[in-house]
């Protein structure tokens, strides 16, 4: 099976004065696959994340490549990238609220993804929309779709978000800690939600936290990023029952007590 | 803090070259009697030296009563940069002074210091100083700086006041204030050192908006009097020959804008090293 | 919104009567008044001058002229110019929508081209284009419109004469025109002072709206639009603009009193008949009716456009109330 993305020896500088965001990290996904990404905060991961859609800030330097789809995502010549971002390759930040735009109406906000992709039919495209939103979970999602981001609660607002990211259907799903700033009750229905699409669509998944309950629940795979290197790149429930990095342990053993590990 | 940020604006290479212009500017005007290739009133040939283009004899050309241009822009800094200092100084202080005071007062005084501050903001400064010039006729120099400066305050004012205020909530304030230091102790001790960047913000902004004021009052006929030569007059007397003689309004014109960009080129670049020091903290 | 429209009016009336009544009492202590500079010098007799002193009201205390003056104000009666052998109010009615002309022309076109110059800004971040348009903003705010207004009319006008140097319109017989020709003969008229003000404007727009673009696209939202799959200007246009602009309109609004003190200076230079030019007749013939009409509409100008520019960027503010 070949790799939907690979990712080759990425290294991600910090301007040179401080250690490195990211330093040679190199690991595949392929098509359908949950991989986990599990590390403390500071360890890179939504770096690595903002790089698989070539969305980090210019002022960073990067070496190596991120291939999706036959593409270097690293690549600034535009065209080409922007055509898979939402897509093919779609995104869901940590933060819903300042993630959406204040001053746009969800469901706007929503079908502007269709019509970035070449949808010229406006109501169609808020149909579609709107659709989405249902699917995504938003309760009386027609009326919703007209009001702003503030109008909504923060688990709306990641279902916004959710809806966004997934209109298109795309190959590979980049999730940013997209339950951390909910509050736990909402966190499981959205992370329920999310492996109920995945599974539906048949997309492959790359799910970053810092919360090993969460990758656990949801991932085939995990990946141990510390300090910006992957420490360790296993099945999950091998992780779980013998993590072999110190850092691995460490985050398992941290959660075993709470008797949520396996 | 406040040593931290002039430490970055010290390192801010166009904070220095705008520094360094100002700076030279200032020398000049200072230094104008000794310098000065002529004397700026000495009208030595009305017939054959009227209206010289710039050669190396006359570097900025002479003006119509075959004056040196030169050394009229040099005596004119004099006059022009010596209003537009002290009306600045005026302005900065009596803001300054009143923003710290509605601050830390509160209450009535605050009210009354910022319900004026908000309706004498709204009027054209300029058509006020024009029409109050006009009232009293030509005055002197001191008077334009009375006049410029008085009115010139407010902006300063709402500075100095909103960051007194961001100041008097913080920890450090309170801290002080628990332990029984009185509250004009504190202002000359902490708040004022505190906020003094922002008030070298305020000072760069009243410069840049001073020196155009007095420009354009002589501009009008109704600043600085000739024969004294300020930069808003010699313009005055380029009008009448713009045709024929460009070095009259171009030199003036450079003058004003260099010094007003730095003033405004400084300014920007302070604010740049506040706020990097306020992240840095 | 109604109780922000009722604060600010009440705000405009205090403006104007603090104007009012500050030019009003500073006008006392001048010397002379418009029959000095008229009658000195020749022999007419005092009985004369004291009756038509006494006609014009000026015989009267301070006191009760600013009642008398204050009371037709608020009837709608500006006095008589005697300067211009006409009531004040039609001198205004003539000039001061030239000056609006002027001064809207100016705001329209200046806060367009800033917005624009702005986005090539952000949009080239860091790039020659984002050099030379800083430059050539900081420029324009350096440089006081009258110097540009004279820089202009020495080589656009004077020198290359491709643009007429004064006046409202050509002289000659312009009335029998059609109307088309006429249009355009105001508006090559009106071309340069509104672009000499516009650039000006442009200039402090563009320095501000740059300063928020470059805020807003700090922000998350603009890497969401990013990831979308939205191009550079799509994101600038639909997310970051919409977003930077509402604070650029207030500082606009503040900026405004010092547009109408540079509009009047651009008025007298290139002899539009507005009420900058107005105020300085007015001025050397010690006309004061005249002179506090003048500075008491432009003042007017600055608070109205000032509350039109409040009100848009309220309407234009980023709703951003959070939900607790």
């Amino acid at each position: 099976m070949t790799a939907l993305l690979s990712v080759e020896r990425l290294h991600i500088g910090s301007g040179g004065r401080s250690a490195p965001i990211l330093d040679d990290v190199s690991f595949a996904v392929s098509d359908g696959e949950t991989v986990g990404v599990l590390g403390a905060s500071g360890s890179g991961k939504t770096s690595l994340a903002l790089s698989l859609l070539g969305l980090l800030p210019q002022s960073l330097e990067t070496r190596g490549r991120v291939v999706f789809d036959g593409y270097n995502m690293l690549e600034r010549a535009a065209g080409a990238r922007r055509n898979l971002r939402g897509r093919r390759i779609s995104m869901v930040f940590q933060e819903p609220l300042t993630a959406l735009n204040p001053r746009q109406r969800v469901g706007a906000q929503v079908a502007e993804v269709a019509r970035a992709h070449g949808e010229r039919d406006a109501q169609k495209a808020m149909r579609g929309a709107v659709d989405m939103l249902h699917r995504a979970g938003l309760t009386d999602a027609g009326t919703r779709a007209l009001r702003y981001p503030h109008e909504l609660s923060g688990g709306e607002r990641q279902r916004v978000l959710l809806a966004m990211a997934l209109l298109l259907d795309p190959a590979l799903l980049v999730a940013d800690e997209p339950t951390s700033a909910l509050d736990v009750t909402v966190q499981a229905q959205v992370l329920q939600l999310l492996r109920t699409l995945q599974r539906e669509r048949g997309m492959a998944m790359l799910l970053v936290s810092h919360d090993l309950g969460v990758i656990a629940t949801t991932c085939s795979r995990t990946m141990v990023l510390h300090d910006g290197r992957v420490v360790e790149d296993t099945a999950t429930p091998q992780l779980l029952a013998a993590p072999e990095h110190p850092q691995a342990r460490a985050l398992v053993d941290a959660v075993r007590p709470a008797g949520r590990g396996a | 803090m406040a040593a931290n940020t002039w430490q970055r604006l010290l390192a801010d290479r166009p904070a220095r070259i705008a520094g360094g212009v100002l700076s030279a500017a200032a020398i000049a005007a200072v230094l104008a009697p000794w310098i000065s290739p002529y004397d700026p009133t000495l009208q030595p040939d009305p017939v054959a030296l009227r209206l010289v283009a710039p050669s190396w004899h006359h570097l900025f050309g002479t003006d119509p009563f075959s004056r040196d241009v030169l050394s009229r822009i040099l005596h004119g800094a004099r006059v022009s940069l010596g209003v537009a200092a002290g009306a600045m100084l005026l302005s900065v202080t009596l803001g300054a002074a009143l923003g710290a005071l509605a601050a830390v007062m509160g209450g009535w005084v605050d009210s009354i210091v910022s319900g004026l501050v908000d309706v004498l903001i709204a009027m054209p400064r300029l058509l006020v100083v024009i029409a109050l010039v006009a009232t009293f006729g030509a005055l002197s120099p001191w008077w334009l700086i009375v006049l410029i400066g008085g009115s010139g305050w407010l902006t300063t004012a709402r500075i100095v006041r909103a960051e007194f205020r961001d100041h008097l909530q913080r920890e450090y304030v309170l801290a002080a204030r628990a332990l029984g230091a009185s509250r004009w102790r504190l202002v000359w001790r902490h708040l004022l050192p505190a906020v003094a960047p922002q008030v070298a913000v305020a000072a760069a902004l009243a410069l840049a908006a001073v020196i155009p004021l007095e420009a354009a009052l002589s501009f009008v006929g109704l600043g600085i009097q000739p024969p004294l030569p300020s930069w808003g007059n010699i313009l005055l007397d380029g009008t009448d020959y713009l045709t024929s003689a460009w070095w009259l309004v171009v030199f003036p014109i450079a003058a004003v804008t260099l010094t007003v960009g730095s003033a405004l080129v400084l300014a920007d670049r302070l604010r740049t090293a506040i706020a990097g020091e306020e992240r840095a903290r | 919104m109604t109780r922000r429209l009722i604060a600010r009016a009440l705000h405009a009336a205090a403006v104007c009567a603090v104007v009012a009544t500050s030019v009003f009492a500073l006008l006392q202590f001048a010397p002379g008044d418009p029959f000095a500079t008229a009658l000195d010098g020749t022999d007419v007799p005092p009985n004369v001058r004291a009756e038509w002193r006494a006609r014009y009201g000026f015989d009267l205390p301070p006191l009760e002229r600013f009642a008398h003056w204050g009371g037709a104000l608020v009837r709608g009666e500006l006095g008589y110019s005697a300067s211009r052998h006409r009531a004040v109010a039609e001198v205004v009615r003539d000039a001061l929508p030239r000056t609006l002309v002027l001064v809207g022309a100016a705001l329209i076109l200046g806060f367009a081209v800033g917005v624009g110059a702005a986005l090539l800004q952000v949009r080239h971040h860091g790039r020659w284009q984002d050099r030379v348009l800083g430059a050539l903003t900081l420029g324009g705010v350096a440089m006081p419109e009258f110097l540009v207004g004279l820089l202009a009319m020495t080589w656009l006008g004077a020198r290359w004469r491709i643009f007429p140097v004064a006046g409202l319109g050509s002289l000659g017989d312009a009335t029998a025109w059609p109307l088309w020709e006429r249009a355009a003969d105001y508006l090559w008229h009106l071309a340069l002072p509104a672009a000499v003000l516009a650039l000006a404007v442009a200039s402090r727009v563009a320095r501000h709206q740059r300063a928020a673009l470059l805020g807003v696209m700090r922000e998350d939202f603009i890497r969401t639009a990013r990831a979308k799959g939205l191009g550079e200007w799509d994101v600038l246009l639909r997310h970051a603009l919409p977003n930077a602009i509402g604070p650029v309109i207030a500082l606009l609004g503040l900026a405004l009193p010092s547009l109408v003190g540079g509009a009047a200076l651009i008025e007298r230079i290139f002899g539009w008949p507005g009420m900058g030019l107005t105020l300085f007749d007015a001025l050397l013939a010690r006309d004061y009716p005249l002179v506090l009409a003048a500075v008491l509409l432009a003042t007017l100008v600055a608070v109205v456009a000032r509350t039109l520019t409040d009100l848009v960027a309220d309407v234009v503010a980023p709703r951003r109330v959070p939900v607790p």
